[in-house]
């Protein structure tokens, strides 16, 4: 019955195999370019206390006095014995620092990347049903008000106004400061991840209202929702019923092919939110031009889109038939 | 996550008056050392070491004073740095520190290839359970800085893992580090120094913003801030602005234009800068107190020298500034003199002219260049304010002006800046710079035979009466500004005495952390 499926997950597979080599040579050569001197980035403010001796032995027990093409070399050695290298940042190994980080990032991510979903289909759904009266019009300014809001801008609005004016949320971190992670209890985690979830959610959400609400208007104008119209049913019940379904599925592939999106707005909002996450990592592995880790977490990341598109396409499947069939 | 002790315990801290002192003092000053809290890779050389304790310290006037240490001397030829450590010293795991782990210690870091420059010991050796012998390859005064920042870490314990779960002979020891957030340290009860007024101490890592919005809800103590956001402290917080050596000033190439390059082909030498009168000019006609008004509203003070008010300073060498009249006249002197009419002196068809650089990123840098360049315009000096990337500031370092800054507890930086062996290395003595008398002075200063000793000589290299590094003598620099620190800080909190902050803002304030106070009930 899913003979569609294995077809699928082969080609995409095949397609892995060229992507994966293609995206580490690339991202090498970048990093490469990047005009940063990563031992002057680890060396940082304390280059007066660091003579250019101690610089050349940093550069020797590091591998960076090496030619590129051999630092590349030994990254593809190390890959083989399923080791990602060391981080000169965080000196510890590159799938330590991911792994300690990830699973908050993943948190954050999985929680927006749900309720921007929900959130977006709703309104989107909404708005179609109300179509032209006020209901739909305020959602559509909302839409296009966010879309043009800098993720990091409503991040700063949101602390101003619930954390500092209202006192209602944590302005920062995962959890409160100046206590274990043991003495922390589960509500004071979900108060903690509200503000940086929303965040993330709102930055996600524009594209999905827009474009739900423009295929479920394009059902609602169709014979079909015309023709139960007819027999009675009310514009909301024909968006929440059959609507759904042909709404759904677009948002959805949608959705999940924007994940890496979301991905991007965590380093953004990790920053702002001091939140102990992969963004973080990323950006001071980018400006300590610490190869090993941006290729560990630049790799991860591409696995993640990956997944994420691969899953869109499955579910595009699923919610229409129509596209099982070989083109 | 409800355990059956919960109501009891909620009961009895009802009923138990709360003790004291247990609110946990709560710090956002960044800081964060991505690395880990491992001396041998470099931790703990601004502020203090936390976890970790030192053969010697700095007070808050920056004399040296022991730590570990309770005597030491170095031999004759100023290569044999002898130490006695005190009995009393045990690490967080109750296990007493003796001369071995301090010559483990110093061993290790040499050969770690991290960020403790250790390159010119020779070798440690623990000569019994308290005294330990440092013997260099050659002299170096300079080697007292390692002393007073290298943390000593337990050569039992010490291995893989250490960065992250450190054991040491410091004030605190670490209870949970959630990278990316938090630090919690509580005190070592072993430790030596005495009485710790915190239970507990959190540093709450991440943006300048969420430190900010952390002390306007109340939760933190002492925070990190911006020059420009320090006046607007939140209510039941101080603005505390701190006296740094993070200074900024204006690096003359030293070398005329012979067309010589680089090893990467980079140029070197310009022929105006290379006029020891123009450099002169550009020191006595700078007014450094308008410039702090301009690019540090107000909080900083004008830079004299690359260390100002360090014990290694020397304030003769200065040109106080803010004179035209004298500046012009140092110009006309030299046979620099406008004769095209166009407000911009030449001297034999050579324009007075030359590009500051500044990094385009670095908004305190553009102001500085942008004020000097309208103040030398005033004495017939056409300096260009050009904003560029780094790369493009070190492939011209050598033959334009640059706005750089230093700013450390460690001569070692005068020997850096101003060293013949220097020129052209890294960012160190990017004038090509070089002078034997004062190549003398700074080696007679690396070689003296105690760290008191030391300081006349690298007074000697900024300006001996005849010559030297100091604007009086080749004015290698005109220096501008030293910036303030700014903290806001809980008014429940006593800070004591400060030292004079060295480049880099945040951490360094936590260097006296043990012995603050809070004062309300």
């Amino acid at each position: 019955m899913k003979a569609w499926l294995p077809t699928l997950l082969a080609g995409r597979l095949v397609r892995l195999t060229w992507l994966l080599p293609l995206a580490a040579v690339g991202l090498f050569t970048l990093i490469s370019l990047a005009p940063i001197d990563p031992v002057q980035a680890y060396v940082g403010g304390r280059s007066s206390q660091i003579g250019p001796e101690q610089r050349d032995a940093i550069a020797a027990a590091w591998g960076l006095d090496r030619p590129a093409a051999e630092r590349f070399a030994n990254w593809l050695g190390q890959l083989t014995q399923g080791e990602l290298g060391q981080s000169i940042t965080f000196n510890a190994p590159v799938m330590q620092v991911i792994a300690t980080r990830l699973p908050a990032s993943l948190a954050l991510v999985g929680l927006a990347f749900v309720l921007s979903f929900v959130l977006g289909t709703l309104l989107g759904l909404t708005a179609a049903a109300m179509r032209g009266r006020w209901p739909d019009r305020v959602i559509r300014t909302l839409a296009v008000a966010l879309a043009a809001s800098p993720g990091f801008w409503v991040a700063i609005l949101l602390v101003a106004v619930f954390a500092v004016g209202l006192g209602w949320l944590p302005a920062c971190c995962a959890m409160p400061p100046g206590q274990l992670a043991t003495e922390i209890t589960l509500a004071d985690r979900w108060r903690h991840m509200v503000l940086p979830v929303v965040t993330l959610s709102v930055v996600g959400i524009a594209p999905l209202v827009l474009h739900t609400r423009q295929s479920l208007i394009a059902f609602l104008d169709s014979p079909a929702a015309h023709h139960l119209a007819t027999h009675g049913a009310t514009p909301l019940r024909l968006a929440l019923g059959p609507g759904l379904r042909h709404a759904a599925g677009v948002a959805l592939t949608l959705h999940l092919a924007g994940a890496g999106e979301i991905f991007g707005g965590s380093v953004l909002a990790e920053a702002v939110f001091a939140w102990p996450g992969l963004g973080q990592a990323t950006v001071r592995a980018a400006t300590g031009a610490d190869a090993p880790l941006l290729m560990g977490i630049g790799l991860a990341t591409l696995l993640f889109v990956f997944a994420g598109n691969l899953l869109a396409d499955i579910a595009a499947r699923l919610a229409d038939p129509r596209l099982r069939r070989p083109a | 996550m409800v355990r059956p002790l919960t109501p009891l315990a909620l009961a009895a801290s009802l009923l138990l008056p709360a003790p004291t002192e247990a609110r946990p003092l709560v710090l956002a000053i960044g800081g964060e050392p991505a690395g880990g809290f491992d001396p041998i890779m470099g931790w703990g050389h601004y502020g203090n070491p936390l976890f970790q304790s030192t053969l010697l310290r700095y007070d808050a006037e920056l004399t040296l004073v022991g730590d570990l240490a309770t005597d030491w001397t170095l031999s004759e030829d100023g290569r044999v740095w002898r130490l006695r450590l005190r009995g009393d010293a045990r690490f967080s795991d109750g296990t007493p520190l003796t001369a071995e782990d301090v010559a483990f210690t110093y061993n290790t870091a040499r050969a770690a290839g991290g960020l403790a420059d250790l390159t010119v010991l020779k070798e440690a050796r623990a000569l019994d359970e308290l005294t330990v012998e440092l013997e260099l390859t050659e002299p170096r005064i300079t080697f007292v800085s390692r002393l007073a920042t290298l943390g000593v870490v337990p050569a039992a314990t010490y291995g893989q893992g250490y960065a992250r779960q450190p054991v040491g002979s410091g004030p605190f020891q670490m209870v949970e580090w959630r990278e990316g957030e938090q630090l919690l340290v509580e005190p070592n009860p072993y430790w030596h120094g005495g009485e710790i007024a915190f239970e507990r101490v959190s540093f709450v890592f991440g943006s300048e913003e969420a430190g900010q919005a952390l002390a306007r809800t109340g939760a933190a103590d002492v925070v990190a801030v911006p020059p420009s956001m320090a006046d607007a402290a939140p209510s039941g917080m101080a603005v505390l602005h701190v006296e740094t050596v993070d200074n900024r000033g204006l690096a003359f190439p030293m070398l005329p234009d012979t067309g010589e390059t680089t090893d990467v082909g980079t140029p070197i030498g310009n022929d105006v800068t290379a006029d020891r009168a123009i450099r002169v000019a550009v020191n006595q006609a700078l007014d450094r107190e308008a410039l702090v008004a301009l690019a540090l509203n107000g909080h900083g003070r004008p830079a004299m020298g690359p260390a100002d008010g360090l014990p290694w300073d020397n304030p003769e060498a200065a040109i106080p500034g803010n004179d035209p009249t004298a500046a012009m006249a140092t110009l006309e002197a030299a046979g620099w003199r406008d004769t095209d009419g166009d407000d911009i002196r030449e001297k034999a068809g050579l324009r007075a002219a030359f590009r500051v650089l500044y990094p385009a990123s670095d908004s305190t840098r553009q102001a500085l260049a942008l004020g000097a360049s309208e103040q030398l315009r005033g004495i017939g000096i056409d300096a260009q304010p050009t904003g560029s990337s780094w790369d493009e500031i070190g492939a011209l370092m050598h033959s334009q002006v640059v706005v750089l800054g230093w700013g450390a507890h460690d001569p070692s930086e005068l020997f850096y800046l101003h060293h013949g062996d220097y020129a052209g290395v890294d960012y160190y003595n990017t004038g090509h710079y070089a002078n034997p008398v004062v190549d003398a002075r700074l080696e007679a200063a690396e070689a003296a035979s105690s760290f008191d000793a030391s300081l006349g000589e690298w007074k000697a290299a900024a300006w001996d009466g005849e010559t030297g590094f100091g604007p009086k003598g080749d004015a290698t620099w005109a220096w501008m500004v030293n910036l303030e620190h700014s903290y806001w800080v809980s008014d429940c909190l006593d800070l004591g005495p400060l030292q004079i902050h060295p480049h880099g803002h945040g951490f360094p304030i936590t260097h006296d952390l043990p012995s603050w106070r809070w004062t309300c009930e």
